[in-house]
């Protein structure tokens, strides 16, 4: 019994250099150098607090306990690795990806399948365990892994996610091939009181195309489970990339994601973040454009209810001149949820021709929720066209009448406002499959309204 | 029983909801099926507050009197379940919805009236859409538009009877439906209107208007007179001639008197 104890306790490390040390034992030395680099960049940086600008609405303090979580690794799990049982949650939603040219699924934090169209692999398209990659010894990898997009040095969560990324996924797509479906990632977090630490790598050689829709899913938990990643995106000169994310977690997740995407000369760089479950999601995103031409729309879209605390910190940083960026991020906060949206567009010096745009719009269903928009601007250039807005408004009783003089029941009229709203986020995007999904998981959040 | 009215008002008094702002003074309106009944009146007279407390506009608190539609007391109906019972309003401001489109919307509409064995069929409604969006004169582009949004004052006009033309209900008002339509789209609209009466010649219209002309195209039965609150003269469409030639003032000093 001691025994078995004692075998529990190894396998399930809490966050410290003991876990650095076992996750990388595996690793080609560069990359155990740079986890051990990012380790004592991690023990030097703070902890975020709410004293902090970026920070201020969400207290890590009280909402999330480090030293009470363990490790997440699927290689120790019971069950995990290949050959896995997918949970039916997972199934489900997969079955509904069938459009996609390849699929990765990752659990608990360790990728347990990759498929790919065999024609993309036959033009030189990668899509492989971040992991297997790097322990090959890919000179990209090596290259662009926690340097040039989310480096340790970028903060407490980047540097520990340097330090303890279990897997994740690499993906890179040749000059000039077109991947016309998009590639699905679909994650399952599985474990209550773990703390999962990935990575996704993308690298959109010249003039290629590609979308990528990751989907993370888990049940109810009843602690504080940790979903951590970093997700690093680079478009080569004409590149056009759609990213999407689609945060699905269960009651007690806790979503904390830093995502950098780096946009060259001429390329077309576009994001996504859906939040839609956890009890508490974070994200970091920080777009960057750095070649004439250069383009972002950056789309994002939150429903909240119950106690839900949603906090998206964007920044649009106009490094070179000529690029154009436009933000849109639409919430819905019902219950006494809670939503945050601080965003910076920053013109640096010499950016001229910069087009950057930042629209934040929060609808208020109950009394007990609150939105909090705070939209800025830093610019170091002159001309150029820039503009930012903010608002947080109720349901317009004129437009519930209008539904309801056409024979809608209060519920329904509701319910159409709402879908119209954050819907117009999603029309930006028209992507297959992504927008369906995400429609049906607000109607299926909007039937408990 | 024909000639049982499809619409009852009578002594009709009503505030705004949370003003002690009294409107409607006693209204008295009777329309039996198939008519047309037209009402004219100064601004500010209460025609479209007739019209919302009709609907059940919960900015008016009706004070006293009784709407009956049919057998039943709209007042004591939710504004879906009037729609649902066969009253429509177009609005004088049409509302935009952004984000939900035209067929969403009138699929949405069209599915609450239904029982909860029935199920639409999707075929049917687009074939009834775009027969409607035809005799409207419309691009069957604007189905995928959102409700209003972005929509010019005529097209804002032109979609409120499109909806009345899909939903079809025993009674329309059609608050100011003819303002700011040009020529040829008020005589689209018109065209709209005869077609649905003589689809079902059952139907009644309350037309709310100021201008004689569209009166010229649909040709009521009735014709009332709305001054303060109150219908003070009701007649046949010669009432919306003498109007034209001599505007409110005769009624203004006899209601002052
Ligand atoms: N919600 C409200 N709050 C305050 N006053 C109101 C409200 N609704 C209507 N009123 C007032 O009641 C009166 C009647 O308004 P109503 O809109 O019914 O007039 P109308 O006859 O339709 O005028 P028009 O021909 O200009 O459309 C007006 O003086 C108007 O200002
Ligand atoms: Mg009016």
């Amino acid at each position: 019994m001691s025994q078995a104890a004692a075998v529990h306790k190894r396998t399930a490390p809490v966050i410290g250099r003991a876990a650095v040390v076992e996750t990388a034992t595996t690793d080609p030395p560069w990359l155990r150098a740079r986890r051990d680099e990012a380790w004592s960049i991690y023990q030097a940086t703070p902890m975020p607090s709410t004293r902090s600008e970026e920070w201020r609405y969400t207290d890590l303090a009280r909402k999330l306990r480090l030293d009470e979580l363990v490790v997440a690794d699927g290689d120790r799990g019971p069950g995990a690795g290949a050959g896995t049982v997918l949970p039916d949650a997972l199934r489900q939603t997969m079955d509904q990806d069938r459009d996609g040219a390849g699929r990765i699924v990752e659990v608990d934090g360790k990728v347990v399948s990759v498929e790919l169209d065999e024609s993309l692999a036959r033009q030189g398209v990668e899509l492989a365990s971040l992991r297997d990659a790097a322990r090959q010894g890919d000179g990209d990898i090596q290259r662009l892994l926690a340097t040039e997009a989310v480096p340790a040095s970028d903060g407490k969560f980047p540097a520990l996610n340097a330090a303890l990324w279990s897997d994740g996924v690499f993906l890179r797509i040749p000059r000039g091939v077109h991947v016309e479906r998009p590639i699905r990632l679909s994650r399952w977090v599985s474990r209550p009181g773990n703390a999962t630490f990935t990575r996704i790598l993308i690298v959109a050689e010249t003039s290629s195309r590609l979308s990528f829709v990751e989907e993370i899913l888990s049940p109810d938990f009843d602690r504080t489970t940790l979903v951590n990643s970093a997700v690093e995106v680079f478009a080569r000169g004409g590149a056009q990339v759609q990213y999407v994310s689609l945060q699905r977690l269960g009651h007690g997740g806790f979503y904390l994601a830093n995502q950098r995407t780096l946009a060259e000369r001429d390329s077309t760089l576009d994001t996504l973040n859906v939040a839609l479950g956890g009890s508490v999601g974070r994200v970091d995103l920080n777009a960057r454009l750095l070649g004439p031409g250069a383009n972002s729309d950056m789309l994002g879209l939150y429903f909240g209810d119950t106690e839900q605390h949603f906090d998206f910190n964007t920044s649009q940083d106009h490094v070179s001149p000529s690029a154009h960026s436009d933000l849109l991020y639409k919430g819905a906060l019902d219950g006494s949820a809670r939503g945050v949206f601080r965003g910076i567009i920053r013109v640096h010096e010499g950016a001229q021709g910069t087009d950057a745009y930042q629209t934040n719009r929060n609808l208020i269903l109950s009394d007990d929720a609150i939105a909090t928009s705070l939209p800025n601007l830093e610019i170091e250039a002159d001309d150029v066209r820039c503009s930012h807005g903010a608002t947080v408004g109720q349901l317009d009783a004129e437009a519930l009448f209008y539904l309801m003089s056409r024979g809608l029941t209060r519920g329904k009229a509701e319910r159409l406002v709402v879908l119209g709203f954050l819907g117009e986020v999603l029309a930006r995007l028209p992507m297959g499959g992504v927008v369906e999904k995400v429609t049906n998981a607000i109607v299926a959040k909007l039937r408990n309204v | 029983m024909d000639n049982a009215p499809i619409l009852n008002v009578a002594a009709l008094r009503a505030k705004v909801a949370d003003e002690d702002l009294e409107i409607l003074k006693g209204v008295d309106l009777t329309i039996k099926p198939g008519e047309i009944h037209a009402i004219m009146g100064p601004n500010g007279s209460g025609k479209s507050t007739l019209a919302k407390v009709i609907a059940g506009h919960p900015a008016y608190e009706p004070t006293g009197g009784s709407v009956y539609f049919g057998g039943e007391d709209l007042l004591d109906m939710e504004p879906d379940e009037r729609a649902q019972a066969g009253v429509f309003m177009a609005f004088q401001y049409p509302v935009e919805i952004p984000g939900v489109s035209i067929a969403n919307f009138l699929r949405t509409a069209l599915r609450a009236r239904l029982e909860e064995d029935e199920e639409l069929d999707l075929f049917d409604f687009q074939e009834l859409l775009m027969d409607r969006m035809e005799l409207l004169e419309m691009d069957p582009s604007f189905a995928q538009r959102p409700v209003n949004d972005g929509f010019s004052g005529g097209e804002k006009k032109r979609n409120e009877i499109l909806q009345m033309a899909v939903l079809k209900p025993s009674l329309a008002v059609m608050d100011e439906t003819d303002s700011g339509l040009d020529i040829d789209a008020l005589k689209i609209v018109a065209n709209g209107v005869n077609t649905l009466k003589r689809e079902s010649p059952g139907k009644s219209v309350l037309l709310i208007t100021h201008y004689q002309r569209i009166l010229n195209h649909i040709s009521p039965d009735v014709v009332h007179v709305m001054v303060d609150g109150r219908i003070v003269e009701s007649g046949g469409p010669e009432v919306a001639l003498e109007l034209e030639a001599r505007g409110y003032e005769e009624y203004r000093k006899a209601h002052a008197a």
